[in-house]
């Protein structure tokens, strides 16, 4: 595929240019190895990465996420996109992207941050974590230059969104912690041409570098795989707790949050479980941050189980009302009428949407036009 | 039955400015294949475990560029061996992850019809599998080398010390033939190294297990440190992955003991991947059930 090029794809996608994300008929178009010629260099980058340590003989700690590697000269991170070059430290995916497409905000899924918007999307390969049931494995779980990388700047992806008339730039589809300092430098240069920045993030990150974050960018969403360190360790090879905390992070900012659960069949679908999980949510962030059940389906490393019943995800979605929060959707079921926004005063239907598709918005300044409860969100 | 690991030790074999005693290494392979095999002939030995119609491939570790990495006289003698016993030149590959370490480490790259191949994984047509290759807590795309292009495997590895896996030696050096190594890194690389070692993919190909201990990095590793590089002039052969890699461990910690350093299990890195393996039936990982011949050529 050129550069730049355009189609439409199912999910209202413009693919701008992937290397295996939106492209399912191939098993695995991420490995272009015709990139490569023989003896030939593979397209990665070479600036020096933020929040690492150095130590003695030539040694490093990466402290941008929990996993904190500490690595010796010529040795990666678990990510496999940072490098340590003769003690320094080196991100290898500065402005390398392997897919960009402009996709509906709503596909994100951000329901309360400006509705019916474009985003330009983007990532570079890598992940610091390694879900068994990614979505994305063919970009997520490779290293750089296991997919083909398109040379794009900060500002030159700032200059897309522009160009495609997308108000907002999206860090999603692998895990944009990973490319950090190519993610924070395109936020600072967006910002200065209006464009908006949002991040969607599994959240596994140090606190220090999540508030830096938060300073530059628009809205944040953060995938909570579970409300139980044993999944994290066996399903996803991370950790709970730094994710928890990332989220108090964010929730204290001024960045728009909101959360997405993946409901997954036996394995993280309890009551007792997304009871405690949304306890926890009134408790630290309120009962206004939305909160997103998705369905399973099955992939990657996880096929040996059902797509999630809608039975399942009507129980949990119970649950969570029950509990108070405000706003609750049910994700990857289109036209499932938890879709939609409902004013939790009135109980009206105040944004219908239907898949990536939204119908009436009975919004007015922010506030539910039937009854002017405010809805929370980020709406002009 | 114990399994046999054959340690032969080549004084001299790296010589004063770093070349290598060719005819040194020679015998060094000669002698190790004649005890493995118990066979007069080194070649009668080779012929026990590989047929004539293989494809071998052997496993190279550049990662620690020309300081620390097979170098290229001690895969081409080997490679050399296994032409003598009977396998065709073009059918051996020398190979690694990617051209550049091949380049660095000292290699021609080879891709002709004829001749004894050299290549990395990234060499164009060649790549990872496009189907993932899954297994317990495996889940990786394969190099096609090692899936596709070869019928049996030798583990050439160098024997270092490992920042995260404590010892990285025979069997860690397939963590090469797959596309997402780094993600098999966290508690000591345990049981990774054992799971993957025990797909299809490697455990019905390695024959063989040679580590390279002319230089051995038994502190810091698996980066080269001319300060914690013991120059060992060994090489250690063993049919058993398991005990070949448990022997590789305890010179490590030998040299350790004798620089003075803690040992990897005080400094919480003990490679337990290989307890995990034997536990898998891979090999033995008790001393007392592994045979150890030590000569000097
Ligand atoms: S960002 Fe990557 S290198 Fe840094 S600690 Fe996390 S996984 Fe390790």
């Amino acid at each position: 595929m050129k550069r730049r090029q355009f189609f439409k794809t199912a999910g209202g996608t413009t693919l701008l240019a992937s290397t295996g994300m939106m492209n399912r008929t191939s098993a695995f178009p991420a490995l272009l190895m015709d990139f490569y010629a023989l003896g030939g260099e593979a397209n990665l980058s070479k600036v020096e990465a933020r929040y690492y340590k150095k130590h003695p003989d030539r040694e490093i700690e990466c402290t941008l996420c929990p996993r904190l590697c500490k690595l010796g000269d010529k040795e990666r991170g678990y990510c496999g996109v940072r490098e340590n070059i003769g003690g320094k430290y080196y991100t290898l995916v500065y402005g390398k992207a392997c897919s960009i497409a402009a996709d509906p905000i709503e596909k994100k899924p951000l329901f309360h941050y400006l509705p019916k918007s474009s985003a330009l999307s983007i990532a570079t390969a890598g992940c610091n974590v390694n879900c068994k049931f990614c979505q994305n494995w063919e970009i997520s779980q490779v290293r750089p230059e296991q997919v083909q990388n398109y040379d794009l700047l900060p500002r030159a992806v700032v200059e897309t969104a522009q160009k495609y008339r997308c108000p907002i730039i999206a860090y999603t589809y692998t895990e944009p912690v990973i490319f950090f300092e190519y993610m924070y430098d395109t936020s600072v240069e967006a910002r200065k041409k209006g464009v908006r920045n949002v991040v969607i993030t599994g959240g596994h990150i140090s606190p220090e570098p999540m508030e830096d974050l938060t300073k530059v960018v628009d809205a944040i969403k953060v995938d909570l795989k579970a409300f139980s360190q044993d999944f994290y360790t066996k399903y996803v090879r991370g950790e709970l707790q730094p994710v928890l905390e990332a989220i108090k992070i964010v929730h204290k900012s001024s960045a728009w949050l909101e959360l997405v659960y993946l409901v997954i069949p036996t394995l993280n679908d309890s009551s007792d479980e997304i009871r405690k999980m949304c306890q926890w949510i009134m408790k630290e962030i309120g009962p206004d941050v939305p909160l997103h059940f998705s369905r399973f389906v099955p992939m990657y490393l996880m096929k040996n189980l059902p797509p999630t019943p809608v039975s399942t995800l009507e129980k949990v979605h119970k649950i969570a009302l029950d509990e108070g929060i405000h706003h609750v959707y049910i994700g990857n079921v289109p036209g499932h009428s938890a879709e939609s926004t409902y004013c939790p005063n009135c109980k009206n239907n105040v944004i219908e949407r239907k898949g990536y598709s939204i119908g009436k918005i009975a919004l007015k300044g922010g506030r539910c036009k039937y009854c002017n409860n405010p809805i929370p969100g980020i709406w002009i | 039955m114990a399994s046999k690991v054959v340690l032969i030790r080549g004084k001299g074999v790296l010589k004063e400015g770093g070349d290598i005693d060719q005819k040194k290494l020679l015998n060094m392979y000669n002698r190790g294949i004649q005890i493995l095999m118990d066979k007069q002939n080194p070649k009668d030995g080779l012929r026990l475990i590989f047929q004539r119609s293989d494809k071998v491939g052997i496993k190279i570790n550049t990662i620690g560029g020309r300081k620390l990495s097979s170098r290229p006289e001690v895969s081409f003698s080997l490679a050399g061996l296994l032409q003598e016993s009977g396998i065709q030149q073009k059918n051996i590959i020398i190979w690694d992850r990617t051209n550049r370490e091949l380049r660095e480490a000292g290699y021609g790259l080879n891709l002709n019809r004829s001749g004894i191949k050299v290549y990395g994984t990234d060499t164009k047509g060649v790549g990872y599998d496009s189907q993932l290759t899954s297994h317990l807590n495996i889940g990786s795309l394969f190099s096609s080398i090692q899936s596709s292009k070869i019928t049996a495997s030798i583990s050439l590895a160098i024997l270092k010390d490992h920042g995260m896996a404590g010892v990285t030696a025979g069997m860690k050096n397939y963590f090469g033939a797959i596309h997402n190594p780094n993600k098999y890194h966290d508690f000591n690389c345990n049981p990774f190294v054992a799971e993957l070692f025990e797909t299809k993919l490697i455990k019905r190909k390695h024959k063989l297990t040679i580590l390279d201990s002319l230089i051995v990095q038994y502190h810091r590793g698996p980066s080269y440190h001319a300060r914690w590089a013991e120059k060992y002039e060994a090489l250690i052969f063993s049919l058993d992955p398991v005990a070949v890699d448990h022997v590789g461990w305890q010179v490590i910690e030998k040299l350790r003991a004798k620089k003075g350093l803690a040992s990897l299990k005080e400094e919480k890195r003990a490679p337990v991947y290989l307890k995990t393996a034997e536990k898998m039936g891979l090999g033995k990982a008790n001393p007392e059930e592994i045979q150890i011949i030590e000569e000097e050529v």
